[in-house]
């Protein structure tokens, strides 16, 4: 590990904080997925379409991060 | 993940075209127009099995409008539809198996993995709605009361104009490759078997990302043309 590029360090911390807090979003709207169908099970089709499209809006934020990691790995 | 980029000159500006998105962008239209013109021939009023299939896509984005926008909707369907259409037909091109035609840079993969398709789409999405938005207030559009609160929301809204299309370019387009890179890295893995899961969730996700682009695309028109609260 004598020639560790700055550039790496930062592409494998900016993946791992990005992907922290998607992963926090994604359980959190699980939480509330989980809470809906469980007091009303009648909606649990409809709440799934809504928790998709929240969770590919949380996912996007990691996704995001790993386009900065690509940008800093291609250096 | 290299594209096949070809330069030329014009008039002194020296332009690049990604040729591997422009064939598979074709290709993708292509599908669509054809899909659409035989769909649309000998329409009934009893509908056969194409017609109502159809019918149902249409009526998909009739109750997303509704539900999204409740007045003056129907004229956005164009746009929006069109958009979900192709940035599905695009996503799922991505798992046909057209990388074994070889050519010279890059692969024929699905056309969202290019950024500039992206950000093209964003751009129009945002000259749209500002243009929503103008013919329905007018030059009122862009103000707002002359107040502490009114400067600052009009400083809000002009960061958004940047950061909308920014958004929604950069959110598909990494989906989109990050999952091509995903595939390729578990074909390097094991190349028989460990990539099918991954490859059915992109099925997913080429359906969640060209809803997530078409609901954000009737948010924002209908934050700029709907009715006041």
């Amino acid at each position: 590990m004598e020639n560790l590029n700055l550039a790496q360090l930062g592409a494998g911390l900016a993946i791992g904080f990005g992907a922290t807090g998607a992963g926090l979003g994604i359980g959190i709207a699980t939480k509330g997925l989980m809470d809906a169908i469980s007091r009303q099970p009648e909606v649990a089709g409809k709440a799934m379409g809504f928790f998709l499209l929240g969770a590919a809006l949380a996912e996007a934020c990691a996704l995001y991060a790993f386009v900065i990691a690509f940008m800093l790995l291609g250096k | 993940m290299e594209h096949w980029i070809y330069t030329t000159t014009i008039f002194g500006h020296t332009l690049s075209f990604n040729l591997d998105t422009i064939f598979t962008m074709w290709f993708a239209m292509i599908c669509l127009i054809v899909f659409a013109l035989i769909a649309t021939r000998h329409l009934s009023i009893v509908p056969g099995k194409l017609q109502a299939f159809c019918e149902k896509i249409m009526e998909f984005f009739s109750e997303i409008m509704d539900t999204m926008m409740p007045v003056q909707n129907r004229q956005h369907i164009p746009l929006v539809a069109s958009l979900f259409l192709f940035i599905l037909f695009a996503n799922l091109m991505g798992q046909l198996p057209l990388r074994i035609i070889h050519i010279k840079q890059g692969e024929l993969a699905s056309p969202t993995n290019d950024i500039n398709l992206t950000a093209a789409m964003a751009i129009i999405v945002l000259i749209y709605y500002i243009g929503a938005g103008i013919m329905k207030k007018g030059p009122k559009f862009f103000l707002h009361e002359f107040s502490f609160i009114g400067i600052v929301m009009a400083l809000v809204e002009l960061l958004e104009m940047i950061t909308r299309p920014l958004s929604l370019a950069i959110r598909l387009f990494a989906n989109i490759f990050a999952g091509e890179i995903l595939v390729s890295i578990l074909l390097g893995a094991s190349a028989y078997f460990l990539p099918l899961p991954i490859m059915l969730f992109e099925i997913l996700v080429a359906f969640i990302q060209a809803t997530v682009f078409m609901m954000l695309t009737v948010a924002y028109i209908s934050s700029a043309a709907g009715e006041e609260h």
